[in-house]
């Protein structure tokens, strides 16, 4: 069987500097990946190739067997709103539409059909626990509320793959924890595929698979297996100094 | 160096410039072509009336409305090179990061300023000629002038008053704009485009109730037009103006709301598309738009009002001056000394005017000075009904205040004065003038007065004229102010919902799908006030022509095409330019 997301030799040149040289690896599906690495790591380019907003200069990426480098940008803004969700760190919330028609819009968008909106959206809210706050506007609600309504906005279409941005970047650690418990009920519950860049350890240990990257490339991988939590978080930060990463820059 | 870059600054904001262009390219017309009134045929036609000066008159009351209207265009085009500025922000904050000095950037904005507004100023004057041409041919037919007098003409001193006034509006913006540039500081450039904003929402059920009152306010305002006629300026006047501006203030404060709640009870309605997200926009965008947004109607309704009822009133000048002069000449003589007489066909024909050749039918009587009122004897009173009707005789003897007498007693009053009226045979305009020629001869009277019909249908029509000419003025200031006032502030709306829409962009919505809520945006906030205006002056212009009735025949069906052309070149052509100019921001910031 095709894995959902293959990266095959991928590059990406900005002028003379490679922000990502040669990176290759898949996801299967089911999966719950993490990237970590310092900034300038290349990990926010691999992010921006795999969801389109960048071209890449060099490899190609498959999407459910899908090449989606040689996509049109009609078929781009299909593909998009058809087999990817977005989370970023900045949630990205249209301010004048309440959580619930934050979380619908991304139905319409699709041609849903409008009687299965509210229940769609029902649903999803019930998982990440934002039913109580769905009449409310995104500056009336606190930030994990937020992010988890990004969160809901981005699988409430069921697609392929969920990408997120350091989801976690911009809340505390308590909202950080609940935000991360919802991503794994996803991930259990839907079999939600998720891709997700981070420079946190706490963040990456909710992953079940970790790829390093340094100065473009794909370093080393960890893989959960059958870990506990806290286990794989020790072995994280080990890989990390193993590394020479910077510590203040990882943690 | 700068020359370049400012060449180069054009070429790339060309369409940033685009509204501004259209707002000048406007302005000039306009200004040109009421400042080149004496190339208009109906002008023309008026002149050649030796007595009155009614053109001058004309001429110089547009003369000083111009003044008006070049302060209303240099607020509007300094208000739209605000919005240029502020477009470019931080272009200017980095112009002055790399180390530029203030002056130099004024400079870069002067030559950018002097580049595009020639070129407006050049495509204005060219349309403003053409513009003229269309009013002079359009203004003969309204009022029937014989064609000989339409020609394409262009006035020269019209042309270097319009370049004149404009340029002072381009110096203005010059001063404007440096003066912005010194004021800035480099960090409000730098952070231009970080703008929060919070949105005070209201409940939806508030806004049907407002919704409600505003229409009800409306419904009282219009009854009360139509039940009261238009010209009746008392108290209860002002009560029905202020209702209705209430309610158009509250119809838009509410308007959104209402929309909201509708669309939301449907449910195909609400979740289709961009449906939810283009209402909430609008909605929240309303809190701070419903007051333009109610000036923006008063003023459209101005427009079409202006506009539609002098343009209703012309095509009355005909009955009225028959009601005033049933008669083509009449000619009141004295006598030389108490109680003289006169005989006024023959003084008339000595100076070359002889009445039996050249009149179709006339009549000479005396008035004379009955024991409390003046006199006329029946047998002249029959003389007269045989001419011109009973109608005419009996509206003769009420404007004298005169009584009817039998002859008898006629001969015994003493000679007041005596009255000749005549009706031209053949051509009037020969007539009239052997006729002028020989009244201004007359000698051996103790004074006399007279009056012709062909003279008062030219004042008349001086009248008219200006009506004319000035409602169109004011009609397309306001219409031309309103739609570009609603244009800058879209386009300013636009530019801060540019992250709105990258977030849609990465939603996954197609252009198409982001360019048609675009649109829809725009649509919804010019033809809300126009809908709006366009029933207000409906009201209205019942109401008016039912006052334009009375002095004369409706031509509901002219002034109705004038207004709707108008409408359609000037506010759908900002619709354009706005629709465009906005869904290229928007396009951009993907």
């Amino acid at each position: 069987m095709d894995s959902i997301l293959r990266v095959e030799h991928l590059a990406r040149e900005y002028g003379m500097t490679r922000a990502i040289d040669d990176v290759s690896f898949s996801v299967e599906e089911g999966e719950f990946v993490g990237i970590m690495g310092a900034s300038g790591s290349g990990k926010s380019t691999l992010l921006n190739c795999v969801s389109t907003i960048d071209r890449p200069t060099g490899g190609r990426i498959w999407v459910e067997g899908r090449e989606v480098t040689s996509l049109k940008p009609k078929q781009v803004s299909r593909f998009r709103r058809e087999r990817l969700g977005f989370i970023f760190q900045d949630c990205n919330l249209l301010d004048t539409l309440t959580a619930f028609e934050n979380i619908a819009l991304a139905l319409t968008i699709r041609g849903t059909a409008p009687g299965l909106v509210e229940q769609k959206v029902r649903e999803t809210a019930r998982l990440l626990e934002i039913d109580g706050c769905m009449e409310q506007y995104p500056y009336q609600m606190s930030g994990g509320q937020r992010q988890r309504t990004a969160a809901a906005r981005a699988i409430v279409t069921n697609p392929a793959l969920v990408l997120a941005d350091e989801p976690t970047g911009a809340l505390d650690s308590k909202s950080a924890k609940l935000l991360l418990d919802r991503f794994e009920a996803l991930n259990r519950q839907r079999a939600a595929t998720i891709l997700m860049v981070t420079h946190d350890a706490f963040t990456a240990s909710y992953c079940h698979r970790i790829l390093f990257l340094q100065d473009g490339a794909v370093l080393t991988q960890l893989e959960r297996g059958e870990q506990s939590r806290k286990e794989f978080f020790r072995q994280i930060i080990a890989v990390v100094t193993r590394l020479g990463g910077d510590q203040s820059d990882v943690l | 160096m700068f020359s370049k870059l400012a060449l180069k600054n054009v070429r790339r904001s060309l369409k940033d410039y685009g509204v501004w262009f259209l707002t000048i390219a406007f302005g000039v017309c306009l200004f040109y072509v009421f400042n080149a009134l004496e190339t208009q045929t109906v002008l023309r036609f008026l002149a050649q009336n030796p007595r009155g000066n009614v053109v001058e008159a004309i001429q110089e009351l547009i003369g000083i409305l111009s003044a008006f209207v070049w302060v209303v265009l240099a607020f509007l085009i300094l208000y739209a090179s605000g919005f240029l500025v502020r477009r470019r922000k931080s272009e200017l904050g980095t112009y002055l990061l790399l180390g530029m000095e203030r002056w130099q950037v004024a400079r870069l904005l002067l030559a950018e300023t002097v580049c595009i507004g020639a070129a407006a100023l050049g495509a204005g004057l060219a349309l403003g000629v053409l513009a003229a041409w269309g009013l002079s041919a359009f203004t003969a037919g309204l009022f029937a002038v014989p064609m000989t007098f339409f020609t394409f003409a262009v006035s020269i001193p019209a042309l270097v008053k319009t370049a004149l006034a404009f340029a002072a509006i381009f110096l203005l913006v010059m001063v404007y704009h440096a003066f912005a540039v010194s004021r800035c500081r480099l960090i409000d450039l730098m952070q231009a485009g970080r703008v929060n904003e919070t949105l005070p929402q209201r409940s939806l059920g508030a806004s049907v109730a407002l919704f409600l009152t505003g229409a009800a306010l409306l419904l009282v305002a219009y009854a009360m037009l139509l039940t009261r006629g238009l010209l009746r300026v008392d108290a209860l006047f002002w009560v029905m103006i202020a209702l209705g501006s209430l309610g158009t203030l509250l119809f838009f404060r509410s308007l959104s709301g209402f929309l909201l709640r509708l669309c939301r009870s449907s449910r195909s309605l609400w979740y289709k598309n961009l449906n939810l997200f283009v209402l909430r926009q609008f909605n929240a965008r309303i809190q701070t738009t419903y007051r333009s947004m109610t000036v923006i109607c008063l003023m459209l309704l101005l427009a079409i009002g202006i506009t539609a009822s002098s343009v209703g009133l012309n095509n009355t000048v005909e009955q009225m001056a028959e009601t005033a002069c049933p008669w083509d000449a009449e000619l009141v003589v004295w006598p030389e000394e108490e109680g003289g007489t006169v005989d006024v066909a023959a003084a008339l024909k000595e100076e070359g005017f002889d009445a039996g050749q050249t009149c179709a039918a006339w009549l000479a009587f005396p008035l004379r000075q009955g024991a409390h009122a003046p006199v006329v004897a029946r047998s002249d009173y029959d003389a007269l009904a045989e001419r011109w009707g009973g109608a005419e005789a009996e509206a003769f003897l009420e404007r004298e205040r005169a009584e009817l007498v039998s002859d008898q007693a006629a001969g015994a009053a003493s000679l007041s004065c005596w009255f000749f009226l005549a009706d031209y045979a053949g051509a009037a305009q020969a007539g009239e003038d052997a006729f002028l020629q020989a009244v201004g001869q007359l000698s051996h009277t103790g004074g006399y007065t007279y009056t012709t019909r062909l003279s008062i249908w030219m004042d008349l029509m001086g009248t008219k004229v200006l009506v004319l000419f000035i409602g169109l003025y004011l009609g397309v200031v306001f219409l031309l102010a309103s739609a570009a006032v609603l244009a800058l502030q879209q386009l300013t709306q636009a530019a801060d919902a540019a992250g709105q829409y990258r977030v849609l962009s990465l939603l996954g919505a197609p252009a198409r799908m982001r360019g048609r809520a675009v649109t829809a945006q725009v649509f919804l906030a010019f033809f809300l006030p126009l809908s709006l205006a366009l029933v207000h002056g409906a009201v209205g212009m019942t109401a008016a022509n039912a006052v334009i009735a009375e002095v004369g025949r409706v031509d509901a069906a002219a002034s109705s095409a004038v207004t709707a052309l108008l409408l359609v070149v000037v506010y759908g052509g900002y619709f354009l330019a706005t629709c465009w100019g906005s869904r290229r921001i928007l396009r951009a910031s993907r």
